[in-house]
């Protein structure tokens, strides 16, 4: 199909609603609760749906001051929260119900849109539960807007971090970022020197027992590439490169083969499945690390995440040139 | 005289015909010698020596030392080396609790209003793993007709030597040289020494540091001549006088050995130029005083500047010969604590931007390298570090001269730490608490503070001498502040532990030092007319991914002259390479890893570096946060 006009070709699946431009071809899935396929230049970028993440593997400052007991509930949110609802915007104009049969049986293959926005309301697997919203806003360009929302409540205990975790189907090769050098935390950022960085893999802090790691805090802009991808049809190692952008504010993240809870579960480095994904974190509140003791001190209460406030988040998917 | 096993029961024996602590000068008998800095006058032997392996005292081969012992079952083993790291006896990491606690039942001697030591409390232990070391020597002919003094630098936790089925002497202090007289024993052609060592004695009361715990001869092992005058021990003093600008300098040496009545000393004191400022002679005698030199204008050491001056001191015989050159490098610098009642060195006040430092590698454990130190050095230039602490013992010797090159201060403490008796699931309970007030546990300390003043003195680098860690505080504690202070006026002492015992303070420390004390208690305590000024012995605990809210320490800086920095807890990781069978990779393991309990895990990995001496990525922001004062 020749993208002549400018405008998305939205497809109105029965399962999934399909987005496409020159070079690119997304699908958001309704049964899995977003993003499900995010396809550049013909080849795949997501492993599965991005899903909004609350933990970070316990560090040994968090075990000492028993952080992670009080938080628990955010470890089951991590693993467990479900998407609850879905709805879709064209053009502006919210669809009053899910676009699939029979309702979509008025459309055809030419369909088109400037605009397309599908808000994925997720309720958080803790007691209270409290809504977390992801809303995908899609140019023709093939740009996409995500804005994650938390809801604050009182009830809950102080967040781990909160963000959108990306899991991507192969391992990168690397990431370039404009932000701060090194390894940063809300707390231990004095440091770090703005600029632009390269790094090599996805390098796992090691730290003697697997903990959370690899943040990057005042991140404008993050590139990850990767060469390889899943599809049997398709096996040459080629580069391939995806750019997350900040919106208003700067956004923090890691990118590492592990989510928090593989990296949780390990008491030696060796002992962390083969590295085989790409998990890249983007972070719309990072918990201090802390570091007066290890034994019962928190963190400095500026660094903690309190869960009775908001916490916005907004970047943009970019789609390179051909 | 014969060796006692029950020794090892008793903390009131803790040397046996050691030779007294000294300076830890070089001694060479050439000038040529002394520019390539190898000296005919030392022998090492470190190397390859057979080696028995008993789990308890009674399993140890009694006769070893014999000259007609059968050792040809014996193994071999590197020294140095740990015992435990070689594959005898199991690794153990444990923090404060004593090793053996839920194991077996032990009390320190004299304490609990017991007046008596306790039969077999470790000669005859379960616990007390023995090594039986044997190494063959022929002299060199540097060495005939001259004294030979045997030196371990570093051996845990006990040791017995003889010579030729001799029996030599007795050492405890596993972190201080020991050197036994060997002469008497030598005999032509080869001589056979016999070490042996055990894991525990008394001594383990209060060598409980939190690390791993291992046993043998860990540090160099070297055989010693002696000339027909050498200089035992020297004594340099250097004062700043006059503002700031100008020095004086007042040298003293303690000689010994046949020639020195009919010798001649002769200093010379150059800069570091290799101009000669200063030449003095004495006749040779047991103590040399040599008259007080002025110098007018002295560039002062401090981290910023490193300066050294160098001094010789040169032994000739009644003939003109050379029999010894002893050089050293020294520093003017000035300690004070004002009445203002902050510390000032060289008139600026003292900032410290520290760490605590284990003698650490992967590999070997506590045995480290030349190439460890320098590139510890390098990594504190590197990072704007400008103090150590050396926690809980006194290091290898070049650790010191290192310090004084590169411009490190040193807080150099003492081998003491008792914390298994008196800290119990984090409470203090000092029920059996070892020095404290006890007679019996005093002489064992004060030898300790002792021997880490002799060898240490001369250091300009040291601005502090540290009485131990985590001890709690009694008067033997305050004993030891008494020795230091009538030994040196040039430096301070330091001491955390009083904190609990708060009416010893004007006895203890110099400092108010506290241990991972918040902020917000910092400036409470600098807010209430404080007594002394405030230093974090250990602060910015770096365990696993930490390091965050260090400008909360560092905003006190600038808010309070009386606070003084301190020294981040610590400075590498401890753990050790083990090649893993499952990924048959090679992996760093910790406490637990070794089916060793009790054990504390993971809690040894709080350095900036990483076990492998990689740093951390917390290392910037050290390196932004000691940057800025």
């Amino acid at each position: 199909m020749a993208y002549t006009n400018e405008k998305l070709h939205v497809v109105f699946g029965d399962g999934t609603l399909g987005l496409q431009g020159p070079n690119f071809h997304y699908l958001f899935s309704y049964e899995r609760g977003g993003l499900e396929s995010l396809v550049v230049n013909d080849r795949e970028w997501l492993y599965r749906t991005p899903i909004p993440t609350f933990w970070r593997a316990t560090t040994d400052n968090d075990h000492g001051s028993g952080f992670s007991v009080k938080s628990a509930q955010w470890f089951a949110a991590d693993q467990f929260t479900t998407c609850q609802q879905v709805s879709v915007t064209v053009d502006g104009q919210q669809l009053p119900e899910l676009p699939v049969a029979p309702v979509n049986n008025r459309y055809s293959n030419q369909e088109f849109a400037d605009e397309v926005a599908l808000t994925f309301t997720f309720a958080t697997n803790t007691v209270p539960s409290t809504p977390v919203t992801m809303t995908y806003t899609v140019k023709p360009s093939g740009q996409i807007t995500i804005n994650a929302h938390y809801t604050g409540h009182t009830d809950l205990p102080e967040l781990p971090t909160f963000g959108v975790r990306f899991t991507m189907p192969t391992t990168a090769t690397g990431f370039d970022y404009t932000g701060l050098s090194g390894e940063t935390y809300p707390d231990r950022l004095a440091g770090g020197v703005p600029g632009t960085y390269h790094v090599d893999g996805m390098p796992v802090t090691p730290y003697l027992v697997p903990q959370e790691c690899g943040m990057h805090m005042q991140t404008k802009q993050v590139t990850v590439h990767r060469n390889t991808t899943q599809n049997n049809a398709d096996q040459v190692a080629k580069p391939m490169a995806l750019t997350f952008t900040q919106v208003d504010q700067p956004f923090a993240f890691s990118c590492l083969p592990y989510t928090a809870i593989e990296l949780e579960s390990a008491t030696h480095l060796e002992e962390l499945p083969l590295a085989r994904r790409t998990v890249l974190g983007i972070f719309g509140a990072v918990r201090g690390v802390g570091g007066i003791d290890s034994w019962g001190t928190d963190v400095e209460a500026q660094y903690h995440i309190p869960a009775d406030k908001d916490i916005d988040l907004s970047f943009t998917i970019d789609v390179p040139e051909n | 005289m014969q060796a006692a096993l029950n020794w090892l029961d008793d903390p009131e024996v803790f040397r046996v015909n050691q030779l007294p602590a000294h300076s830890d000068h070089h001694f060479y008998q050439t000038t040529t010698e002394l520019k390539q800095q190898q000296s005919s006058l030392v022998q090492s032997l470190n190397g390859t020596w057979r080696f028995n392996f008993a789990k308890t005292p009674a399993k140890r081969p009694i006769d070893f030392y014999q000259p007609d012992f059968d050792a040809t079952d014996f193994d071999t083993i590197q020294v140095p080396g740990h015992i435990e790291l070689a594959g005898y006896g199991q690794i153990n990491y444990i923090n404060t609790l004593y090793p053996w606690d839920g194991q077996i039942y032990r009390r320190p001697p004299y304490t609990l209003n017991s007046d008596s030591l306790v039969d077999g409390l470790f000669s005859d232990a379960d616990d007390n793993t023995v090594g039986s070391y044997l190494k063959d020597f022929d002299l060199p002919d540097s060495f005939q007709n001259k004294r030979t003094i045997i030196q371990f630098q570093g051996v845990e936790e006990a040791l017995y030597v003889w010579l030729n089925g001799h029996f030599v002497g007795y050492a405890e202090d596993s972190f201080t040289p020991s050197e036994f007289d060997l002469t008497p024993y030598l005999q032509a052609g080869t001589n056979h020494l016999a070490v042996r060592v055990y894991n525990r004695s008394t001594a383990a009361f209060i060598e409980d540091q939190d690390m791993f715990r291992f046993s043998g001869i860990f540090r160099d092992v070297n055989l010693l001549a002696l000339p027909a005058a050498h200089v035992d021990d020297l004594d340099i003093r250097p004062v700043v006088t006059n503002n700031y600008q100008s020095g004086v300098l007042n040298v003293s040496a303690k000689l010994s050995g046949d020639a020195t009545d009919s010798a001649t000393i002769k200093l010379t004191v150059t800069d570091a130029n290799g101009q000669t400022l200063a030449t003095q002679t004495q006749a040779g005698q047991e103590n040399v005083t040599f008259d007080t030199l002025h110098f007018d204008q002295v560039a002062l050491w401090s981290p910023k500047q490193p300066t050294l001056y160098h001094l010789t001191i040169e032994t000739l015989a009644a003939d003109g010969q050379l029999l010894e050159i002893v050089p050293y490098e020294f520093g003017f610098r000035s300690v004070e604590l004002r009445d203002d009642k902050v510390i000032y060195v060289n008139n600026e006040r003292l900032v410290i931007n520290g760490v605590n430092r284990h003698e650490w590698n992967a590999k070997t454990g506590r045995a480290i390298t030349m190439a460890d130190m320098q590139a510890d050095i390098q990594t504190m230039l590197d990072n704007n570090i400008n103090a150590d602490r050396t926690c809980h013992y006194p290091d290898q010797l070049p650790w010191y001269t290192l310090c004084d090159e590169a411009g490190i201060y040193l807080m150099a403490e003492n081998n003491l730490e008792s914390h298994g008796s008196w800290q119990k699931m984090g409470a203090i309970e000092p029920s059996y608490n070892v020095p404290g007030d006890n007679p019996h546990w005093l002489a064992a300390v004060i030898d300790r503070a002792r021997s880490n003043y002799e060898w240490f003195k001369n250091h300009v680098s040291i601005i502090f001498w540290s009485l131990g860690n985590e001890s709690y505080a009694g008067e033997d504690i305050a004993k030891m502040q008494e020795f230091y202070k009538e030994h040196d006026d040039s430096r301070l002492v330091h001491y955390e532990g009083v904190v609990h015992t708060p009416e010893l303070k004007d006895r203890i420390s110099d400092v108010e030092s506290r241990m991972y004390e918040k902020p917000d208690q910092i400036a409470a305590y600098l807010d209430d007319h404080p007594a002394k000024p405030f230093l974090n012995c250990e602060y910015m605990h770096d365990m696993g991914n930490s390091l965050g809210g260090m400008s909360s320490y560092n905003d006190l800086i600038d808010r309070y002259p009386m606070y003084q920095g301190g020294f981040i807890w610590d400075f590498i990781d401890q753990a050790l390479w083990v090649h893993d069978s499952i990924t048959d990779q090679d992996v760093l393991r910790y406490g637990g890893d070794f089916d060793d309990r009790h054990s504390d895990y993971e809690f040894s990995g709080d350095g900036l570096m990483f076990a492998d001496r990689t740093p951390k990525p917390a290392m910037q922001e050290v390196k932004y946060y000691y940057g800025l004062h």
